[in-house]
């Protein structure tokens, strides 16, 4: 079930301040974060987050498609190689 | 024969299930047709008059999105999650579930029939 919309979008605040700070700032710096649960915002276009997968800051550069869906989605969080024997290429 | 929608023949059905044929008209949208064109639940297509058929055309032309436009617009939104680079995209991506199942074991819609393990021995009594 989606969120209520009364509720407006969840994000973490500490986010917001750092977003502005760096668009006031006009350095296109990483923006390092942990706050994989925060919804991207129209305002977040256009910067680039760094987002924690647990071992390092995956950067993703926020466009337009990705508004309202969570940072957490473009950071993936586990590796898979596949399994071993079956060498021929899989991936499509 | 009745044509509706493009490629839709439906036969000598009730009406209400008739539409079902249709990609995108289910049960529910399929009476809400009828009861919005005043079509009685036991009439069956054939004996629609032109009049009502092309009713039912012009209703599901302007008010609902059936059989290729719905489907173009499925693959549209997966086409954008696989583009977006996002976790959803990626699970389309490779062909398995993307809304969080399990894959220890089932998932066999979408992984296809169970592929054989090189080397591994069968069970024997």
């Amino acid at each position: 079930m989606p969120r209520s919309v009364w509720k407006g979008p969840f994000v973490d605040g500490f986010l917001l301040q750092k977003a502005d700070k760096v668009r006031s700032s006009k350095r296109n710096e990483v923006i390092r974060t942990w706050s994989r649960r925060s919804t991207i915002l129209p305002q977040f276009v256009g910067l680039t987050f760094g987002v924690y997968n647990g071992r390092k800051f995956i950067p993703v550069l926020v466009t337009e498609n990705m508004i309202g869906h969570k940072f957490g989605e473009f950071s993936p969080t586990r590796t898979f190689f596949g399994h071993g024997g079956d060498k021929k290429a899989r991936r499509g | 024969m009745a044509r509706v929608a493009g490629v839709n023949i439906p036969t000598q059905k009730r009406v209400e299930i008739a539409l079902t044929y249709i990609h995108g008209i289910g049960r529910r949208t399929a009476k809400e047709i009828c009861a919005r064109l005043g079509i009685p639940a036991s009439h069956r297509v054939q004996q629609l008059s032109d009049n009502e058929v092309l009713r039912i055309r012009e209703m599901l032309d302007s008010e609902y999105r059936v059989e290729g436009d719905l489907r173009r617009d499925v693959a549209m939104n997966i086409k954008r999650l696989m583009d977006l680079g996002c976790y959803r995209g990626l699970r389309h991506r490779r062909g398995l579930p993307v809304r969080g199942q399990r894959t220890h074991t089932n998932a066999r819609t979408r992984k296809g029939p169970a592929k054989p393990i090189a080397g591994k021995k069968k069970v024997t009594k």
